[in-house]
């Protein structure tokens, strides 16, 4: 039995901006998802990690994208290729996701409580006690107080940490096998945060679910994530244990730890990273991060592309210097 | 449009009368937000009276000579005046005015002798008989059409409808009623050119074309703004979870889709209602329509003034309470309105 | 100049708008110098009513013999210049009433004035024109006059509620903390902010207008004979819809136009605005 729940190879994504012009916006990225695995994806905005969840979530066509090469395997479905009987099979009931919090979350004309009931009732029917049965212990799981009360309200009546709770109910309902949760955190208060991750962890231990969580901030992945895949310019760049961030083999994740704002002193300086990454259509040949490399040489820009490779059991780096830089993992 | 949002101070005047009447309902918040409104559409609706009254006074020119003629005799104006109740000073009129609106009397014609009210009560039910299948049929066109291109957001689609509901929107109606009859009534003898026959289904044939004339228009009105409702629900974030969630079509379709679409068109069309009321004027005198538009014409010309005060009165109050009915509803279906 | 032309037609909406523009420039100039163009008066009797058009009159005549070409052109001051009134005044005003009452403190006094304005916006325009045409008399001047005392509230609406919100935007906030000279310096925010909600209203409001001129002059309440305007050709026109169709037919493509022109020009700024 393989412990591989997921794996996503070389993936390239394209998006038809208008009826001649096309952009890619995910160039090779590669990751595997194992079962009961908490993975982090951390990158820029722009960095193309929304897209690479939507296309494991199949949603890439309503905003006019789609996979131009590479292959996802999901419990051996191939999503690339899947039927819409796969499809249906997998929506609701082997996936479940989880928006970001910001961007309103419940449907705002439908009550909780039928919401709660849709996600519940995704395979079969079952009768109305058993629904409300389950919703309530849902909520329950999710730690919102008054439960009975909730299901009956509309989203406009809850702050935003109780509608992340209730978008983390109706994606855990069937008890997945993946939840993908693309920033479930952003926006909402930090003991919110921190009350939404510790139920995300949870959940993981609890159910034995995976769990892909998108983050634009190293803090909050590496607190709760086994494994960390940082995105770059639209590609995966390094795969690394949430243990070994210190000891990365990648300059950008190493300046993304440097840079985080609780390293600072007071009156000290803010460590950034200089540059911006390069934006869509325009990615230069080669290693992306080169511009605003610290170690950046001529062979990084004439590699291409940078390939993804594996250095040990659990590291993979996209740096082909990082033999010479960091000596190899420790 | 007639409601107002966020009007803080409707709703502590109705908290102030409320404090008064603590026992009475359970104070839900939804509760109490209709009673504001009510009190406010109540208001307004004060207003429209006064304004009304205040119209046909303040305009240079007497009632009563204008009715007369410009050679009637001195006496005969001064009886007429006092008729109308107008040798009176402004504010005991005013009061008389209100008095009578309060007793339901708005009044009697000048020309026929017959009370206002017994005129409305003729003459409306045909104005709203085919003003309200106007509606129902372009709300019935308007859904599928701004539903299928909204959600297929095909900028070429999107650009020609709306380019072609815009013309339909630009044009007059009475050159599209002309257009119509030269080419139905004229050309061929699909419809009468005018006239009107009561009971069904006589009158079919003489109202299908004022209804087919008044649909075109509204459902270029209506989809317009459910296409843009809907283009906007399909970018919210919901609608990809609830994709996600792989909810069934017809669900999808109604709660995904429709139901976050249609608020705007439902405060549109109570807005409408308002509109078409006055359209349905120039479409009764085309058509030769016994209907409340074409009433409020012949009085005019008539300068039976009575009549129009009363008419423009059971306008003005229809518009503030359909506006405020619409807003209900539009709230009922949809929390994110301002109610 | 050409060039200029193009590059603004490329950017969203743009093409709606100067196709647009042109259309309404083009009919506005050729009304305006009708006496220029045409040989014949709008009301001067030619010959037999209601002939058919010929190279001669390319509109024919109307029952009376006038030219309808030369009526039709005629009628362009009537119809887009008295709707230029029937626009700007009650934008003027509305816009000034809105941006006061969005100042006014007294939260009664602003119900009170809420509700009366929200009063007179509960009449269709064309209703209250009508009535008040009862009183007044008809005459394109009248309808000027019932449309600047009735349209404002629609404008002051939209100003005041627009005016309330910059009001409250944090940059007015800061002026204000800054001690800026008085209100002055507000005005140079609020007003540019609020005028160009209220202009594109006026846009629409332009289409609205001509409607309701056209209108009355059709139901014989607006414009008087031998006054050359659109609603009252068709009216006149309509019952010779049979035989003489172009008396009617000719003034309505003339009004289409003048509004379509408009419309065009609200659907590219729209375009533009959602572009952004």
């Amino acid at each position: 039995m393989t412990k591989v729940l997921a794996e996503i190879r070389d993936l390239r994504i394209d998006v038809r901006v208008t009826r001649r012009l096309r952009l890619r916006i995910v160039d090779t990225a590669s990751l595997v998802i194992n079962k009961g695995q908490l993975l982090g994806l951390i990158g820029e905005s722009g960095s193309g990690k929304t897209m690479l969840c939507r296309a494991l979530v199949g949603t890439l066509n309503r905003r006019g994208a789609y996979i131009q090469s590479g292959s996802i395997d999901f419990e051996g479905i191939d999503l690339v290729n899947a039927s819409k009987k796969d499809w249906r099979s997998i929506r609701g009931h082997k996936i479940g996701y989880i928006p970001q919090s910001a961007l309103a979350g419940p449907n705002p004309v439908m009550r909780i409580g039928a919401q709660l009931a849709e996600a519940v009732t995704q395979r079969g029917r079952k009768s109305k006690d058993e629904v409300r049965r389950r919703s309530l212990e849902l909520l329950e799981l999710v730690q919102i107080r008054r439960p009975e009360v909730v299901l009956k309200q509309y989203p406009y009546e809850l702050s935003g940490g109780m509608k992340q709770r209730v978008m983390i109910a109706c994606a855990i309902a069937q008890n997945p096998k993946l939840i993908v949760a693309d920033e479930p955190t952003t926006g909402l208060d930090v003991t919110v945060q921190a009350e939404i991750m510790e139920l995300l962890s949870k959940i993981r231990k609890e159910f034995d679910t995976s769990i892909i969580l998108v983050s634009h901030d190293l803090q909050l992945i590496n607190s709760i994530c086994d494994d960390i895949v940082v995105m770059h310019a639209g590609a995966t760049i390094e795969k690394l244990p949430s243990s070994k961030v210190t000891s990365a083999l990648h300059p950008y994740t190493h300046a993304l730890y440097d840079s985080r704002i609780d390293l600072v002193e007071p009156r000290g300086k803010l460590r950034t990273i200089k540059g911006q990454p390069p934006s869509v259509g325009k990615w230069p040949t080669g290693c992306r991060f080169a511009d605003r490399c610290d170690f950046v040489k001529d062979v990084c820009r004439s590699t291409d592309p940078a390939p993804f490779m594996q250095v040990d059991d659990s590291q993979w780096s996209a740096c082909i210097r990082h033999k010479e830089i960091y000596g190899g993992a420790k | 449009m007639v409601s107002i949002r966020g009007h803080p101070s409707s709703l502590q005047v109705a908290k102030l009368i409320k404090k008064r009447h603590m026992k009475l309902n359970p104070t839900s918040p939804l509760a109490r937000k209709i009673f504001g409104r009510t009190i406010r559409a109540f208001s307004i609706s004060f207003w429209v009276m006064v304004i009304a009254f205040a119209l046909m006074r303040v305009t240079p020119g007497d009632p009563a000579s204008a009715r007369l003629g410009a050679g009637a005799e001195e006496e005969a104006i001064e009886a007429l005046r006092e008729q109308l109740g107008l040798n009176v000073n402004p504010f005991q009129q005013f009061f008389n005015y209100l008095g009578d609106l309060s007793r339901g009397d708005l009044g009697t014609s000048l020309v026929s002798g017959i009370s206002v009210g017994e005129i409305i009560f003729n003459t409306f039910p045909l104005t709203l008989t085919y003003i309200a299948f106007s509606f129902l049929f372009a709300f019935l066109i308007s859904v599928p059409i701004g539903v299928l291109i909204g959600w297929s957001n095909k900028a070429s689609w999107v650009y020609s409808f709306r380019t072609f509901t815009s013309i339909v929107i630009a044009t007059p109606n009475f050159f599209i009623a002309m257009v119509a009859i030269l080419f139905f009534s004229v050309q061929r003898d699909w419809a009468p050119v005018f006239g009107y026959e009561p009971g069904f289904p006589g009158n079919m044939r003489y109202l299908w074309l004022p209804i087919a004339i008044n649909t075109l228009i509204l459902l270029s009105i209506i989809s317009r703004v459910l296409l843009a409702s809907v283009i906007d629900t399909r970018s919210e974030e919901f609608v990809e979870t609830g994709i996600i969630r792989g909810v069934s079509r017809i669900r999808f379709f109604w709660f995904y889709i429709l139901k976050p679409s249609l608020a705007p068109t439902i405060v549109l069309m109570s807005y409408m209602m308002g509109t078409m009321l006055g359209a349905t004027v120039i479409l009764e005198t085309i058509f030769s329509l016994p209907g409340i538009g074409r009433e409020l014409v012949s009085a005019v010309l008539a300068s039976d003034y009575p009549v129009v005060q009363g008419t423009l009165i059971f306008f003005g109050v229809i518009t503030v309470f359909l506006s405020f009915f619409g807003d209900l509803f539009a709230y009922l279906l949809d929390r994110r309105v301002k109610l | 100049m050409i060039k200029q032309i193009r590059e603004y037609a490329a950017l969203p909406g743009g093409f709606g708008i100067i196709v647009g523009v042109s259309m309404f420039l083009s009919i506005s100039i050729l009304g305006f110098a009708r006496p220029l163009l045409i040989p014949y008066a709008p009301d001067e009797l030619i010959g037999d009513g209601l002939a058919a058009p010929s190279w001669d009159h390319p509109f024919g005549l109307d029952q009376l013999g006038r030219d309808v070409l030369s009526r039709t052109l005629a009628a362009v001051p009537a119809d887009i210049g008295v709707a230029f009134l029937g626009v700007s005044i009650p934008l003027f005003i509305g816009t000034v009433i809105g941006i006061l009452l969005a100042f006014a403190k007294n939260r009664v006094f602003l119900s009170l004035v809420g509700s009366i304005i929200d009063g007179i916006n509960a009449f269709p325009l064309l209703i209250i024109a009508i009535a008040m045409v009862t009183f007044l008399g008809p005459g394109l001047f009248n309808v000027v006059i019932v449309l600047a005392l009735m349209n404002w509230a629609r404008y002051a609406r939209i100003s005041r509620t627009r005016a309330t919100i910059v009001l409250r935007e944090n940059y007015v906030e800061a002026a204000r903390l800054m001690g800026y000279p008085r209100r002055r310096i507000i005005f140079k925010h609020v007003t540019p902010n609020v005028s160009s909600e209220t202009l594109a209203y006026a846009l629409s409001d332009f289409i609205l207008v001509i409607v309701i001129i056209s209108g009355l002059s059709f139901l014989g309440l607006g414009a008087r004979p031998p006054a050359a305007e659109w609603g009252s050709m068709i009216a006149d026109g309509r019952v010779f819809l049979g035989e003489a169709w172009w008396i009617t037919v000719f003034p309505g493509i003339a009004l289409c136009w003048s509004a379509i022109s408009i419309s065009l020009i609200v659907e590219g700024l729209s375009r533009r605005d959602r572009a952004n």
